[in-house]
């Protein structure tokens, strides 16, 4: 270890304790433990969560920790680098030693070291020279690197089989270092950030996370977004997010380009990619049926996002989500699936004087089952989450104003009715309406389905505790793409690493050396031979392919044998 | 432990010398024209359209250009300077390529019984062929698990014999089940949602005991180890009992490809960790049999004589790692260079990712025992044990318990 003796006495036990191998294993272990904690414990949450989740006493213990964004904190760094210096002490260590010991190695074997080895065979000849020996053991070790060594009567053959498996060591364990430089190359030269753009419009700033603070970070061009669209299979699974996007550089416009899922778009140094989407303000118009024995219906318009107030009512829609499709499954459980498309949906949250806040999912089209239109429905949540949406079925088809006018009527003649028999004055009630909104006498095509309808709505209708029901009457879909925004020019410094990895591993794992040493010793007319071998790895095959050579080998001296005695 | 060398007559005559050489490079050919087609042909590489250029006009001209120029200059070759022909490459590779395309062929077959059109859609998937395929892989997997149960107890050459076929019939069975599939999923949905069978945890557990079960029957047949086969065949038993209880719950449907694994990738990625995954299988399994192996020894037990001696069960577990780690980290760099494509960072310490080096480091800091402080005997074989209990986590717990980036894993 020639760079060893440069080093003063007592660095000496500090760098044998780096690049011991009991410090090696204890650092994979520890930062496997150590990795373990942030995959079990969500990362970059939010903090009233996790105040929340833990109680203060533990928030406060993991937040110092810094668990909440853990491979990023100052311990676990220094882990990573605490691996980089073993490594490269490791590296310094054993690198010329490995060197000097691939490049030239002794031909002559010790007695001593003959004994040691696992695998031996002797032979005894009489009569024959040493030449002739020499010559049959190099035919049978084709294949193998030879040398000779001569030394008065005995002669050394030593035989090398993949002698460059040291290099697998000195490559992976390079390559790591590689891998981990460019890791923080990446992190300290690099950015990566997202960004959204609804369509129309530009940006040029990013937002990350940096510990548990949002920053931001500006952008040598705008990135505008010119459309956002989504392909469907046919079975209402989304099959390709698109952005149609403009870079504008100075003002002018460079670059236009599609991206998608897996193909991002590349300028200057930074990879744009289509990270996710949502709603980017779309135009709603809702129509409000009001409930308050009018009949009257007014109409409320808003961008997502916004809220709708109404003066007169003091109520307010706030607009939180559109979405143009909703594929269900309308199969019983069990059943072979049907996937129906719900049609396009808003969520809004109405608030108002004396009401309690709820959150709403309203359905611009009539629900149909079994090819029978079933009326409009909306899902409710009062607790505002969507999980516990329930259904509720108003019963009228809205898209046709004359169910409406219907219900309204019907209600009216229903109180004006004398008759005790239920049953009656429904019938009674009904008729007066259909000739009050179709004219005396007519019917229309469906109307029996249609009486169904306003019998299920006046269940129905007349209990909720709302001034009006708006219902999602017309839509102008608006998107946004959520971009993300990378600068990485470590990257291919952690390809290189890498290539190395892989192949350093390749050859340290599946090359062995292999020496074999043939000695041959002259003692007047007789030689004695001896036949020994040593593998680094992999004792199986080399067992097999030391009995090969040794059994033909075999044949060979019994050969020489034979011919001695004729 | 010596290894075996079979010679048979029709083996030999098949692999060695012209035959195999020159049916090597044919192969390669046919895989070169394979990757001419994606690059050069019609309009290019698409998820749907490739498959059908490969059947088609297209795919007869470029692949059997390839195998045919592969084959001619081989041939030539082999005459010009005839001591190629004895190359280590091609004898070591062409049982391999015979038996994928062995595979390829059974798959073609296979199609014949796919019910008509009308008895498929979609929403009802219940009639496609690939089930009973996969059900025949299951029964021959637990038979063959049985078999090389009993051989421990009654270390019979016969039971020994059908242990090791029914498990080549069920990785056969396997494997022509899972492109089936592939086919399969062309023949839904008007062909929008066709993709290779490798973007779900069912098909990929197919592909878990195919794999680990190949990873085996080499060890076995080079190092007659077949005491090793109850515990390895025993844990893809086990698998396939999840895997029966995956396709009850309905996890076994052909469904459309979501948009973040749409990529060339996912046919690199998935299987090349499935290697990992599945070697590192074995080495539980040789583990487990060195443990076993142990305790019968201490009991005195007449059953010691059926297993491997300790010191091999060791080296076929190093074996299995050595195999396995590779792979793994080539695996996980191919995932790293897929996620440096579709999100936008190379290593985003996802859980998945993570746990991914938690398994390398795991079997990493095993190699370093072993290889530098000379570690062996019963701390690896039971780190090999434990070292499966974290890829199984890995591969599955992750999937179940961790959110993240890899989710599209998960049971719905």
């Amino acid at each position: 270890m020639p760079p060893m003796s440069k080093t003063t006495d007592y660095l000496k036990p500090i760098i044998l304790r780096l690049s011991s191998m009991s410090l090696a294993i204890t650092l994979l272990t520890v930062l496997a433990l150590a990795s373990v904690i942030g995959t079990v414990l969500l990362q970059n949450q939010d903090q009233a969560d996790y105040l929340q989740q833990f109680g203060p006493i533990w928030y406060w213990v993991f937040r110092s920790l810094g668990l909440f964004d853990m491979y990023h904190t100052w311990w676990f760094l220094s882990l990573l680098g605490f691996l980089m210096l073993s490594l490269s002490v490791c590296l310094w260590r054993n690198v010329p030693r490995f060197l000097k010991e691939m490049r030239g190695s002794k031909v002559a074997l010790s007695d001593s070291a003959m004994k040691h080895m696992k695998y031996s065979r002797h032979w005894d000849l009489k009569g024959t020279s040493t030449e002739s020996v020499l010559l049959i053991a190099k035919e049978r070790l084709k294949g193998w690197r030879l040398r000779e060594e001569q030394r008065g009567d005995v002669s050394y053959i030593r035989a090398d089989k993949g002698k460059y498996q040291k290099w697998g060591y000195i490559c992976v364990h390079t390559a790591m270092l590689v891998i981990l430089i460019g890791g923080w190359m990446s992190v300290q030269f690099g950015f990566r950030g997202n960004m959204s753009v609804p369509e129309g419009a530009k940006e040029n700033e990013i937002t990350f996370l940096k510990g548990t603070s949002t920053e931001y970070m500006k952008m040598p061009f705008d990135v505008r977004c010119n459309e956002f669209s989504i392909d469907f299979y046919p079975n209402g699974m989304p099959k390709e997010f698109k952005s149609n996007l403009t870079i504008i550089d100075g003002g002018k416009e460079v670059l236009t380009s599609d991206i998608i899922v897996n193909e991002p778009l590349y300028y200057k140094g930074v990879r744009i990619y289509q990270a996710s989407f949502g709603d980017g303000g779309s135009k709603i118009r809702l129509k409000l049926f009001k409930l308050d024995g009018t009949g009257d219906v007014g109409s409320a318009e808003a961008k997502i996002y916004t809220t709708f107030k109404d003066e007169t009512s003091g109520i307010t829609l706030e607009m939180t989500d559109f979405r143009p499709h909703n594929v269900e499954n309308m199969a019983e459980l069990g059943k072979a699936k049907d996937f129906q498309d719900m049609g396009p949906s808003v969520d809004y949250v109405m608030r108002g004087p004396g009401l309690k806040p709820v959150k709403i999912r309203s359905f611009m089209d009539a629900f149909e089952l079994n090819g029978e239109n079933r009326g409009n429905f909306m899902q409710v949540s009062f607790s505002g989450n969507t999980k516990e949406f329930k259904n509720v079925a108003l019963g009228l088809d809205l898209s046709n104003p004359q169910e409406w006018e219907l219900m309204q009527s019907f209600i009216t003649h229903l109180a004006d009715t004398d008759l005790k028999d239920g049953q009656k004055a429904n019938l009674q009630a009904f008729k007066a309406a259909m000739n009050d909104v179709f004219g005396e006498g007519k019917r229309p095509d469906n109307f029996q389905a249609m009486a169904m309808r306003v019998m299920q709505a006046v269940q129905v209708i007349p209990r909720l505790p709302w001034p009006y029901i708006p219902v999602l009457d017309d839509y102008d879909e608006k998107y946004y793409t959520g971009l993300q925004l990378a600068k990485d020019p470590g990257m291919n410094v952690v390809w290189i690493g890498s290539g190395f990895l892989v192949i350093g591993l390749c050859i340290m794992l599946y090359v062995s050396h292999r020496k074999l040493w043939l000695i041959v010793r002259r003692k007047g007319n007789d030689v004695s031979i001896s036949f020994v071998g040593l593998s680094n790895r992999n004792p199986l095959n080399f067992n097999r392919e030391f009995n090969e050579i040794l059994s033909s080998m075999d044949d060979d001296m019994q050969q020489l044998k034979k011919g001695d005695r004729i | 432990m010596t290894a075996v060398t079979e010679s048979n007559g029709l083996w030999d005559t098949m692999y060695q010398g012209r035959a195999a050489f020159v049916r090597y490079w044919a192969y390669i050919g046919l895989m070169l024209g394979a990757v001419g087609l994606a690059m050069f042909a019609g309009d290019g590489y698409t998820e749907s359209g490739y498959i059908f250029q490969l059947v088609g006009k297209d795919g007869l001209m470029w692949l059997g250009t390839g195998a045919l120029l592969g084959a001619g200059l081989s041939i030539m070759a082999s005459v010009l300077r005839p001591e190629l022909v004895n190359g280590h490459i091609p004898k070591m590779m062409v049982p391999w390529f015979d038996g994928a395309a062995l595979m390829v062929a059974l798959m073609a077959l296979l199609t014949l019984f796919e019910p008509a059109a009308g008895m498929v859609s979609y929403e009802d998937q219940a009639n496609l062929f690939a089930g009973h395929v996969i059900m025949t892989m299951n029964v021959l997997f637990l038979f063959s698990a049985i078999c090389y149960i009993a051989y421990l107890f009654a270390p019979d050459s016969f039971i020994g014999s059908m242990a090791t076929a029914a498990a080549w019939g069920a990785i056969y069975a396997g494997g022509s089940a899972l492109l089936l599939r592939w086919y399969e999923s062309y023949l839904l949905l008007d062909g929008e949602i066709g993709h290779a069978p490798v973007s779900n945890i069912y098909e990929v557990f197919i592909l878990l005991f195919c794999i680990t079960t190949i990873v085996y029957l080499q060890l076995e047949k080079r190092y007659e180890a077949k005491a090793m086969g109850a515990f390895v065949l025993a844990l893809v038993a086990s698998g396939v009992f999840f895997g029966i209880w995956l396709d009850s719950v309905g996890q076994a449907e052909i469904k459309p490809l979501v948009p973040a694994l749409q990529s060339y990738w996912m046919k690199i990625h998935v299987p090349m960790n499935f290697v990992g995954y599945g070697s590192f299988a074995v080495a539980c399994g040789a583990g487990m049999a060195y443990l076993v192996r142990q305790w019968l020894e201490a009991r005195n037990s007449k059953m010691v004589k059926v297993f491997p001696s300790l010191e091999a069960l060791d080296q076929l577990a190093y074996k299995a790692v050595a195999i396995g780690f590779p792979a793994f980290t080539l695996a996980t760099i191919l995932g790293a260079a897929w996620a440096a494509e579709a999100w936008g960072g190379y290593w985003s310490w996802d859980p998945k990712e993570t746990w991914a080096l938690i398994v390398w480091l795991v079997y990493g800091a095993y190699l370093h025992v072993r290889i530098s402080h000379g570690w062996h005997g019963k701390t690896l074989a039971w780190w090999t044990v434990i070292g499966f209990v974290v890829t199984v986590f890995c591969f599955l717990g992750v999937n179940m318990y961790l959110a993240g980036l890899h989710s599209y894993g998960r049971l719905s």
